[in-house]
């Protein structure tokens, strides 16, 4: 038993680190607003603090005795729901940062950095110093040259400010038109950037990229349409049940790389050597032919016969505009 | 039989009663006296699962940053080598003049926040934890904004690993080009993403040379040795950034661009206007380039430069021979 999930038992030493000295600075805190700045459930901020004032050192005895141990008011915690630490032992500042967490964040500050409207060079470089400082040991270099889209400064605006947006659209299936949304959300994996809106004419939710729109405009004086209880689920790419499955065989290699479309851990079984075959789920064989003629070597595409035709007939296409002479 | 002590418990009584004691502690102090030991230490020996367990939770106090030192005392006349454990003070604080402001958390909490998938999700997670233990409450909630960074390469956690400890690593790599996988010794200095892929900059040791590795063509596991090496002065995550832009500047290729079309939206704001409708667009590594070229289709021609014509038409054409034929 006292091996299972170490990291979650990490997680919880870590938190009552972090509590203690909170609490010291936030005398009589409520265990709502504890929660709130910690952002976790109520419950877990009780249990933690009765933790912490059953807790202390050995002392000179040896024997735990009640002036070796953190001690809170119990009435004011049990009757209002209100945390004071009466008695403190052996922690009273914030724990330093560990190497990796402070990589952790001086990597994703240069990301979210290069964003419009985040901050500029002097900050991250004075931020990035204090981290350092704050760290037991050498962060390990960890940097990130993010490029950012321009468009995003202002869907970024009109997320914030709940206004309509409205854009010419390139869609999946290569056909352009205009599109009115309600933004909910901006996201990014990597270099890529999308928002997630409520479409007005389709009555759903749909995720559009940044570098398919064009024409950006808002519509500000648009009432909104959705229904109030809509909610945006964690992952960006939903399931859709017209969506339909291919057969298809990877380089085993390539599996990690292909996890945005597999998933991270498809059901694949052996074909030739080096080689798996899995099953993936697509919306339509425009997506498909483009995965696959950008992946020549590691990835084919067995059935069925209309989608292995598909990327045949797409890589043909692109061979005959080098062999046509009249195309050049 | 005492009630059972938790793990968080026994880890939590661990930590403050290092950080109490001035002179240290030995094991055997720890495992009798200490919440959580103690109810299982046999003052008669036979304590050994014991000490694996105290083995264990060092490892996991000094995971999450926590300075545990151990401190050799000469061997008394032959006698077993004491050990003595503490945590020092002075190092385990935060230091006192290291303070955020409100825009600084909320930057800080967004830098996190771009980590929450993968390897560094729980580092980002604990360094939020210590952020909020200062007690500054954040700007602005970030709301509708969720930019997201990745490390999906297997060599990520391994490399960044090697950084921090500083010791010499050994892999395969597959150099485009090449038909055969070679091995490497490297220094890893820094890991960078850029242009959203992932690349370790190092001392390659078999060239003697400053280099930088791609992630994804490492091939097969990423050894640590034993072997340490001195860090140079600089800053090579700057130094590798800096490379990989030199190169992306000098790498450019001549594109004529099938308006209306996928490659048009996505290429085309990557690239810039050239003579004839044509687009320049700017590349780190010409076979990846081929590789998102290829997956356009018959929607680019490639103009120049020569090799990069040569690779798209390579890509294509292996494409079109393992989709091709009527299998029936």
């Amino acid at each position: 038993m006292a091996d299972a999930q170490p990291l979650r038992v990490q997680d919880r030493l870590a938190f009552l680190l972090a509590l203690v000295p909170y609490l010291l600075d936030n005398d009589g805190v409520s265990v709502a607003q504890a929660a709130a700045h910690f952002g976790v459930p109520e419950q877990r901020i009780r249990d933690a603090v009765e933790l912490i004032a059953m807790s202390g050192v050995p002392g000179e005895t040896k024997a735990y005795q009640p002036n070796d141990l953190f001690d809170i008011d119990w009435d004011r915690f049990e009757q209002r729901d209100e945390i004071a630490i009466t008695h403190q032992v052996a922690i009273d500042d914030s724990p330093r940062f560990s190497a990796r967490e402070a990589a952790a964040l001086i990597a994703g500050l240069q990301y979210v950095a290069a964003l419009p409207a985040n901050a500029d060079r002097e900050t991250v470089a004075r931020l990035t110093a204090k981290l350092t400082r704050s760290a037991n040991g050498a962060p390990a270099a960890v940097a990130v040259a993010a490029g950012a889209d321009t468009r995003l400064g202002l869907i970024r605006e009109a997320v914030a400010a709940g206004t309509v947006l409205v854009f010419d659209y390139l869609n999946g299936r290569d056909e352009r038109e205009e599109r009115s949304v309600e933004p909910l959300r901006v996201e990014s994996v990597d270099e890529s950037w999308y928002l997630r809106a409520w479409d007005r004419s389709r009555r759903a939710l749909r995720t559009f990229r940044l570098d398919r729109m064009r024409d950006v405009r808002t519509a500000p004086d648009t009432p909104a349409e959705r229904p109030e209880d809509i909610e945006l689920p964690e992952r960006i790419f939903q399931p859709s049940k017209q969506d339909r499955s291919v057969t298809i065989e990877v380089a085993a290699a390539a599996l990690p790389l292909l996890a945005d479309f597999l998933g991270e851990r498809p059901q694949t079984e052996p074909a030739r050597r080096g080689w798996v075959r899995t099953r993936l789920r697509i919306a339509h064989l425009h997506g498909l032919k483009r995965l696959a003629a950008g992946r020549a070597g590691l990835l084919v595409v067995v059935e069925p016969e209309d989608a292995r035709r598909a990327v045949h007939d797409w890589a043909v296409a692109g061979l005959a505009r080098y062999e046509d002479p009249s195309t050049r | 039989m005492p009630a059972a002590v938790s793990n968080e418990e026994r880890l939590f009584s661990l930590v403050l009663a290092l950080l109490a004691t001035e002179t240290g502690l030995t094991k055997a102090d720890i495992l009798s006296s200490v919440q959580g030991y103690r109810q299982r230490y046999r003052p008669n020996g036979g304590n050994a699962s014991l000490e694996r367990q105290f083995e264990r939770d060092k490892e996991d106090i000094r995971d999450l940053g926590v300075p545990l030192e151990s401190i050799e005392l000469p061997a008394d006349q032959g006698a077993v080598q004491y050990t003595r454990y503490r945590i020092p003070k002075g190092e385990y604080d935060l230091p006192a003049d290291v303070t955020f402001t409100p825009q600084e958390i909320a930057l800080l909490d967004l830098a996190a926040l771009a980590w929450r998938e993968g390897s560094l999700s729980g580092e980002s997670r604990r360094a939020l934890l210590k952020l909020r233990s200062l007690g500054i409450e954040s700007e602005e909630p970030l709301i509708g904004f969720a930019p997201r960074l990745r490390a999906r390469d297997a060599a990520f956690d391994p490399l960044r690993a090697a950084i921090e400890h500083r010791h010499v690593v050994v892999f395969g790599y597959l150099k485009p080009g090449e038909d055969r996988v070679r091995k490497r010794r490297v220094a890893p200095l820094a890991l960078v993403q850029f242009g959203g892929r992932w690349h370790v900059h190092g001392v390659d040791l078999g060239a003697r040379a400053r280099r930088t590795f791609l992630l994804s063509r490492i091939a097969g596991a990423v050894e640590e040795t034993a072997e340490g090496f001195e860090t140079p002065d600089g800053e090579p995550a700057e130094e590798a950034l800096d490379g990989l832009t030199a190169v992306f500047a000098a790498n450019r290729a001549l594109l004529e661009l099938q308006p209306d079309t996928d490659a048009a939206a996505r290429l085309g704001s990557r690239g810039e206007p050239a003579a004839e409708g044509r687009v320049a667009v700017h590349y780190t590594d010409l076979a990846l380039f081929a590789d998102d070229v290829a997956a356009f289709g018959p929607e680019v021609l490639v103009l120049e430069p020569q090799e990069l014509v040569d690779a798209v038409r390579e890509r294509l054409a292996a494409v079109v021979a393992a989709h091709g034929g009527d299998r029936g």
